[in-house]
């Protein structure tokens, strides 16, 4: 202890007290240089980790969002093959259709288009309905009341709130229909 | 911070990109997919809908739905057109009217409004910028957006001006071919000169640029306006229609629903065709006659698809001369090819390039988004985000220690960026083994002979234990300088070693390069050099536990088996001191066969309390699971 207390009152060196004035001028402009260095730094490694931040958002938005689309891409390579099975059906010759065999084949694919259902696919309206893009694709007009679907090309889906597929629908033109 | 973006401005479509980390990454629309059709268009319930929602509708609604606005951008009736045709014929091609507004400007009518082009334009940059805002979570404020070459001033300004009207401080408007090889990075390299062949949906770009330090001059464009990749769409459904009418006498061009059909299973044949060889288009029910049902059912073979299009392809190559003989040059003179466009991914389309420019075609990033990415780059050029960003450098050759038998246990691998750290837990080789040395490596090689020693140094005070009980957790952490220090910390003791080297000096980058080179050189040989030395361990192992089971239960192993385990054992070890893997193998193979029988033997007589002895029941010397082993030293 006396050892300390007799160091603490040394008096501190001359020199130190009173530093010359261009040694004072080379002390600021360095103090001011690792200021701004700092600053700098600190900016940059403020950007470099709200960078990682914004980054693992959105590897979780993408993770997700792929999750989602994964399951719409595959409903929907699934979709032309119900669209191929409803065409056939709509195509019994009349003679098979009370057939035990072709009733079966149908109850195949409604089983499918309640799996299908289950996962949250729903079917959109067209025909007779007004046309939205949202939720139809115009691939031509005809004779009919304007603005109002006349006939539906390719069933549309929406897969919870998501359009995966438009309806794609013919659109009335507003002229006269014509008996053809 | 608000954010820079790069834009795409395309005359069907734009995309939109952002600098991440310094990385381009194109941002997704809100309908999803990676680009923005650019329509514009007021419904007839009088909403305004851009993007998709405006294609969607446009064949309903032609006479308000605007599309293909890039081609009146900055442009005056009457004037004398370059390469586009004149307003007057281009005009009168557009399903919605065109009209002559002050100073023979071209105005567009929608909606029963007329609109100026920078105004539609406008429409698609404020979609784009809401989308992309949406999905940064951040406000855009700036943006560099790219033309073709061949726009004048006017044609520029006007875009801009789109810019500005959609509330964008446009830092820059830069051409598409330039923004190409700003994402391929080619202007980090020396004076070269570049071509840039761009061939989208609708329209074929052939540019030729001069590369200095860090100017690009344009030396000359050339193209077709009306030449992509619908065209080739058009030639398959031509040719399906042409196969069905013959086998079928049908005329599927007449049924709506059939051509719809056909129009997208032709661009889905395209597309794999690209990838595989031979494709099936299967359109069941696809109409119908008196006689019934109808199906089509073709095959399409790449050949077949490349004999249909072959004259579309041959078509870009005359303007590929044009621009060759404007610059003044001919193919060897050109460094680069970059290819651009979503049909530049047809494998004949390359081919062609490959042939007429006489080299591999730049092709790494993807072709659709190529021209937005490298906007997105100028844009992080010109916001000083780029030069900012702090410099990360990567280990250029992996690290790691020997480990028993002389290999090499990769701890950091080459190419990780640093700083970073990385701990790992090993063990020892011998019973009450005291001491393990830790030799630290630097190299691609299997055998820690063939990589180079960084440095070495010991933990000792290990207390007596069998081998692999100890825990001695190795730590590599290299800081930003590359400056890399080891630590071993025995779990048991709390004793601790460590050593600082500094990993970049005295390697240079040809040394780098000459490393990874032998690595690659000498990788079969490596490879069976470690699986010796891993047959190696493995026998040592095996030979280990045998002899400490027969140890721990000698009173339960007859005689006999006691007798035939020793035998092998001995066979393993002498097989050790030899060179022959294959009889080290056979040894070490046997003795396991004979170890079965043991564990069966013990099981035998002491059932495991409350279960069945597991079937064929196998006795395993180790204790957990040891991930490594240091040599004894």
């Amino acid at each position: 202890m006396t050892e300390k207390d007799s160091q603490e009152r040394q008096p501190v060196p001359a020199e130190l007290e009173t530093p010359k004035p261009e040694e004072i001028e080379s002390l600021k402009q360095t103090l001011a240089e690792e200021k701004a260095k700092a600053e700098r730094y600190l900016a940059n490694w403020q950007r470099a980790q709200a960078d990682y931040i914004n980054f693992k958002r959105y590897c979780q938005q993408e993770k997700e969002e792929n999750q989602r689309l994964a399951n719409a891409s595959l409903i929907l390579s699934i979709l032309t093959t119900l669209d191929d099975a409803e065409r056939a059906f709509a195509m019994i010759p009349p003679e098979l259709e009370a057939a035990p065999w072709v009733k079966g084949i149908k109850m195949v694919f409604d089983k499918l288009q309640s799996a299908l259902e289950a996962q949250g696919l729903t079917r959109i309206k067209a025909e007779g309905e007004p046309f939205d893009p949202h939720f139809h694709e115009g691939i031509a007009r005809m004779a009919g009341k304007e603005g109002i679907i006349i006939k539906e090309i390719e069933k549309g889906y929406q897969l919870n709130d998501r359009v995966i597929r438009p309806a794609k629908v013919i659109v009335g033109s507003g002229e006269e229909e014509k008996e053809d | 911070m608000a954010r820079a973006v790069g834009i795409d401005l395309g005359t069907t479509k734009s995309v939109i990109a952002v600098l991440e980390g310094g990385e381009p990454k194109v941002i997704p629309s809100s309908e999803g997919g990676p680009s923005t059709p650019s329509y514009t268009a007021v419904t007839k319930t009088g909403e305004r809908v851009v993007g998709l929602l405006a294609k969607r509708q446009a064949i309903v609604n032609p006479e308000n739905t605007i599309y293909s606005i890039k081609r009146f951008m900055g442009r005056k009736w009457g004037e004398p057109a370059g390469r586009e045709l004149p307003v007057e014929e281009d005009a009168r091609r557009k399903t919605y009217k065109v009209t002559r507004g002050p100073n023979n400007e071209v105005r567009v009518l929608m909606g029963g409004k007329e609109y100026s082009p920078p105004e539609i334009s406008a429409m698609i940059l404020q979609k784009m910028k809401t989308d992309a805002e949406a999905y940064l979570g951040e406000k855009i404020t700036d943006a560099v957006i790219t033309v073709p070459a061949y726009f004048n001033d006017a044609q520029r300004q006007a875009t801009k001006d789109a810019g500005t009207i959609a509330g964008l401080n446009v830092i820059r408007i830069i051409n598409e071919p330039t923004s190409s090889s700003l994402a391929y990075g080619l202007e980090k390299k020396k004076e070269q000169t570049v071509a840039v062949y761009d061939l989208g949906g609708g329209t074929f770009d052939i540019s030729i640029l001069e590369l200095g330090e860090g100017t690009f001059q344009v030396k000359s464009t050339a193209g077709d306006t009306h030449l992509g990749g619908d065209d080739f769409d058009q030639r398959i459904i031509d040719w399906l229609c042409g196969e069905f009418k013959r086998d079928q006498g049908i005329d599927l061009k007449q049924d709506k629903m059939a051509l719809q059909r056909l129009k997208e299973a032709s661009e889905k044949a395209k597309i794999e065709l690209s990838t595989v060889q031979e494709t099936e288009i299967n359109l069941p029910f696809v109409t119908a006659d008196a006689s019934g049902p109808k199906h089509l059912n073709v095959k399409l073979t790449r050949a077949k698809l490349e004999q249909l299009i072959m004259d579309l392809v041959e078509k870009t190559l005359e303007p590929c001369r044009q621009a060759l003989s404007d610059a003044g040059l001919t193919p060897a003179q050109v460094n680069e090819i970059i290819l651009v466009g979503s049909q530049t991914r047809m494998p004949l389309v390359i081919d062609k390039v490959r042939k007429f420019w006489g080299k591999e075609p730049n092709r790494s990033v993807n072709p659709e988004e190529v021209v937005a990415m490298g906007a997105a780059i100028q844009a992080g050029v010109l916001k000083g985000e780029v030069k900012d960003v702090l410099l990360l450098d990567v280990t250029p050759l992996t690290l790691g220690i020997e480990t028993l038998g002389g290999v090499a246990t990769p701890l950091i691998a080459r190419n990780t960026t640093i700083p970073t750290s990385k701990s790992q837990i090993f063990s020892t080789a011998a019973d009450n083994q005291p001491s393990v040395e830790i030799h630290v490596l630097q190299g691609e090689r299997p055998m820690a002979a063939d990589n180079r020693t960084l440095g070495r140094f010991i933990l000792d005070g290990i207390l007596p234990a069998p081998r692999g009980i100890p825990q001695i957790e190795v730590t590599f952490d290299i800081d930003a300088n590359g400056i890399l220090s080891v630590k071993a910390h025995d779990k048991g003791t709390g004793r601790e070693q460590k050593i600082t080297i500094t990993v970049s000096s005295g390697l240079s980058k040809e040394e780098v390069a000459k490393m990874q080179r032998e690595a690659e050189m000498h990788a079969a040989e490596d490879a069976q050099r470690r699986e010796e030395a891993e047959a190696r361990n493995q026998a040592d192992t095996l030979a280990y536990n045998a002899e400490r089971t027969l140890r721990e239960h000698k009173d339960k192993i007859p005689a006999d088996l006691n007798k035939e385990v020793e035998s092998k054992v001995a066979a393993v070890r002498s097989a050790l001191q030899g060179k022959d893997v294959n009889a080290l193998k056979r040894a070490t193979q046997e003795l396991n066969e004979t170890l079965q029988k043991v564990g069966a033997a013990i099981y035998r007589q002491q059932p495991p309390p409350g279960g069945q002895p597991p079937p064929g029941g196998g006795k395993e010397g180790g204790e957990g699971t040891v991930e490594g082993e240091f040599r004894e030293v």
